[in-house]
């Protein structure tokens, strides 16, 4: 059965994908396009004629797509969440070499702000999966959703994670890595018809991985975890509609800032 | 003990050997049969069990101790000389202190020679990985302006330097271990100092007198344990206890932040980028520094859960994130590289001061992997320098065109340091469950654990920001002809990566860990990709998009230059931990 969740994974992150596209669209007054309108634009991708700049830069793409499912699967099967965060890393940093690769601005300033943005949450995500450990015990996903109690004892904790989740599905006020078309898709702009297909369906995916984290604080309680799921999802819905993009240097400052010192703060009431 | 006496004196043997083959091929050929067999004495004795001693004769130790006043005295005469006061400062200083010890010190005691299964694993990482140098530097040296036979004595020079790597690391007294502690001061000064020009000699000098600093505080941490134990020996002071035992230990553990180059001394470890590559390779981030984690693990079982302990693991910590940030300000390559050595090595510190099993054996195993991971990035940069003349990453943009394979192999070398399933990354996740296990009983360690995920966030922006130097290409330059890489450079290059992949099969085969071995998986798939997708040519090509603008790419680089108000907080910082280092000993 597990394996067939890890399977709809880039299914179930599109339908995600394609329910933010509604709900924002609802949250603005529009009519919004339909849910299913990210498996459209796959299919209107495939008809269109690949272009690519050269070999290695559009294989990353594909490494990328790949790396990031194995992290996701790797949630879905238990394993131990410190390993899942830095396949995860794994995954980033293929992409960012990849909008190295070629000599285009944008995909230089993509890849640049791609890092940044690893460089900010990074942290945040490790020090989550050590507030966990301290409660539960045990870094295994698998054991953590065995206990619960989780939002009791790690609230600040919990709002540092909040606080990267905009970063991850790259929602205002930290939309850095592709800022809304303004530096042209950042390090997707080299990017055409298949494997360009890749990169959307990491999108989906990159929905799922930063979810799952969410879920993760609902513990053996599965209702809470999707409450806390929705709950966040209409919560950055609704802070992307209502607050402008910092710069980039500013969203890693403030991260640094408040957020790790929100996560350490928690630890250390954890701990004393 | 044959084969220990077989890894000190094989080198000096074939450093003289060296001296006298002028021809290049001779030359190889002694090098790779003294790598050989180095590398098999190193490998045998690791494999091997048990500890073995040895004990001094009284016309050797008479020899050291001459050796040691004509060393000190040299020192001395090379600051009269140069004019430099702090380096005639420190000598006299450690003259006199030196002779009164020679005094006082105590006749008989345990064995002066010691090999434990620490030292067995050090003969590893310095034959194995500074073989391999030696094995480079005899080509990078052929395009060096000087004399021949001033390159077979750099060679020579070299080759010596293993044997007194591999001494130090057995040494079990105090005084022979400050005897060649200064050596490796005296190399790396001799060896700084290799082009002769000011910035050279200058850098040479400032890298004397501060590891003489280290000289002095270990014949400090030698006086008190006479004083309070009469013994000069490792072994009996770490196993008397009360007294000034942690007060001795605490001086003893600022040599290693000396010699590690943890700030404020990181200064004469940047300043030894000067030196000729293989030099920066060896001395200061394969082998010679390594001293430093080597020290705080002898010292370990004293440090483990004392306050001197925590508060040198706290400072490894500590200078892991300031050097890692430190390192983004700069644009030399073998800069940038020596920074994050130094803020390595500030973690194997911190690893190793912790004290707990697990926690030094991660130290361990930083240090192997480190010592490959360096070495290669260190030699490839000495490949652009040589082959590209680039020595700034300003200079390496859009490298990749110009020579692919060094740009692979520094690839390989970031990706080995940051990547799972390579040992350094494997080190560092270890690290922080490890360190997060211990959180409960000691809630100070939040600090190393902070500074732990923060430097390695940091860590990664570092080198990719390196690695978009030279993957961006500029349009103005037409897409020249690749420059190959001579086999000189290459083996030893090919050779290293080969130890990586090696190294990281067996520690993750150690695990005895399903899932560690299934975090090999993604790095084997992207390998992998371009023979599992062929027929990339159905797709068609076009050139990168350009907003119709006419094309002048020029990636910028980022850097982030700390205020000079930060840089001075960050000084006093740590020199006030450095002297807090010595008060907390006598204290406690």
């Amino acid at each position: 059965m597990i394996w067939v969740w890890i399977a709809l994974a880039p299914i179930l992150g599109g339908l995600v994908y394609g329910g933010e596209r509604v709900l924002r669209a609802r949250m603005q007054r529009r009519q919004g396009p339909p849910i299913l309108q990210p498996f459209y634009d796959m299919f209107k991708l495939l008809d269109k004629r690949t272009l690519i700049v050269h070999a290695p830069h559009a294989l990353l793409a594909v490494a990328h797509f790949f790396v990031l499912w194995f992290s996701v699967a790797a949630i879905f099967l238990g394993w131990n969440l410190l390993y899942i965060i830095f396949l995860h890393l794994f995954a980033q940093l293929l992409l960012i070499l990849a909008g190295y690769s070629v000599r285009s601005v944008y995909s230089h300033i993509g890849s640049n702000r791609e890092l940044l943005m690893v460089v900010a949450y990074e942290p945040i995500l490790i020090l989550v999966a050590v507030g966990l450990y301290l409660v539960s015990g045990s870094f295994e996903v698998s054991q953590i959703l065995k206990s619960g109690g989780y939002l009791t004892q790690l609230p600040l904790l919990f709002a540092a994670l909040l606080m990267i989740v905009p970063i991850k599905v790259k929602k205002s006020p930290f939309d850095v890595g592709e800022a809304h078309q303004e530096i042209v898709g950042g390090v997707e702009i080299e990017y055409s018809g298949v494997f360009y297909e890749f990169l959307y369906m990491s999108r989906f995916l990159e929905y799922i991985f930063i979810y799952s984290f969410i879920y993760l604080f609902g513990g053996e309680s599965h209702w809470l975890g999707a409450l806390l799921v929705a709950g966040v999802f209409l919560l950055v819905n609704l802070v992307d509609n209502a607050t402008a993009r910092v710069r980039p240097a500013q969203m890693v400052k403030i991260i640094y800032t408040v957020a790790m010192a929100l996560a350490v703060f928690n630890l250390a009431g954890v701990l004393l | 003990m044959d084969m220990v006496l077989t890894l000190i004196l094989l080198p000096i043997i074939a450093s003289i050997l060296l001296l006298m083959l002028p021809n290049q091929r001779a030359q190889y050929v002694v090098i790779t049969a003294v790598l050989f067999f180095l590398g098999i004495g190193a490998f045998s004795l690791y494999t091997s069990m048990g500890l073995l001693t040895f004990q001094l004769s009284h016309t050797m130790n008479l020899a050291i101790v001459a050796a040691d006043v004509l060393l000190l005295l040299f020192f001395l005469y090379q600051g009269r000389v140069f004019n430099h006061p702090k380096v005639m400062a420190l000598a006299a200083v450690q003259l006199v202190l030196y002779g009164y010890i020679e005094l006082i010190a105590p006749e008989s005691g345990s064995a002066e020679i010691m090999v434990d299964s620490l030292s067995k694993f050090m003969f590893l990482i310095i034959n194995g990985v500074g073989g391999i140098i030696v094995l480079y530097s005899v080509k990078y040296m052929e395009d060096e302006p000087a004399s021949p036979l001033k390159k077979r004595l750099f060679v020579g020079g070299l080759l010596v330097f293993l044997s007194v790597m591999n001494l130090i690391v057995i040494a079990n007294s105090i005084l022979l271990f400050f005897f060649l502690f200064e050596m490796t001061t005296l190399a790396s000064y001799l060896l700084i100092a290799f082009r002769d020009d000011d910035v050279s000699r200058a850098n040479a000098l400032k890298a004397l007198w501060m590891n003489q600093i280290g000289g002095v505080v270990i014949l400090l941490g030698a006086l008190v344990a006479i004083i309070g134990f009469k013994t000069v020996m490792f072994d009996t002071l770490l196993q008397s206890s009360g007294g000034m035992v942690l007060f001795s230990i605490a001086l003893l553990s600022m040599a290693a932040l000396v010699k590690g180059a943890s700030i404020p001394f990181e200064g004469w470890l940047l300043g030894a980028m000067v030196a000729p590559t293989p030099v920066s390779a060896m001395l200061h981030s394969a082998t010679m520094v390594k001293i430093a984690p080597y020290l705080i693990l002898k010292l370990a079982p004293a440090l483990a859960v004392s306050m001197v302990g925590g508060i040198i693991s706290i400072i490894g910590a500590l200078v892991f994130v300031a050097a890692s940030y430190l390192a983004l300000s700069r644009s030399v390559l073998k800069e940038i590289l020596g920074y994050s050595t130094v803020a390595l090595l500030g973690l194997m510190m911190a690893l190793a001061a912790i004290g707990s099993e697990e926690s030094m054996n991660l130290a361990m195993a930083l240090m192997l992997f480190h010592a490959l991971s360096k070495a290669l990035l260190f030699l490839s940069a000495g490949v652009l320098e040589r082959l590209h003349h680039a020595k700034d990453i300003e200079d390496m943009k859009g490298m990749v065109t110009r020579s692919p394979k060094t740009v692979g192999f520094i690839l390989f070398g970031f990706v080995s340091l940051t990547l799972p399933p390579f040992g350094l990354f494997m080190g560092k996740l270890f690290a922080i469950s490890s360190i997060a296990a211990l959180l409960k009983e000691h809630p100070s360690n939040l600090i190393i654990l902070l500074s732990l995920i923060v430097g390695s966030a940091l860590m990664v922006l570092l080198y990719f920001k390196v690695a978009s130097a030279l993957l961006s290409a500029p349009s103005d330059i037409r897409a020249s002809e690749a420059i190959a890489i001579p086999n000189g450079f290459n083996v030893p290059l090919v050779l290293l990566s080969f130890f990586i992949v090696i190294g990281a099969l067996g520690y993750i085969m150690l695990q005895h860990n399903i899932f560690v071995v299934l975090l090999a998986l993604p790095m084997l798939f992207v390998f992998a990709l371009p023979t599992l997708i062929r027929r990339m040519d159905r797709y068609d090509r076009s050139q990168p998009y350009h907003c119709g603008e006419k094309e002048s790419f020029n990636a910028a680089l980022v850097y982030y230059e700390p205020s000079l108000k930060l840089q001075r907080i960050l000084y006093w910082g740590f020199g006030s931990l450095f002297v807090a280092v010595a008060i907390v000993g006598a204290l406690s």
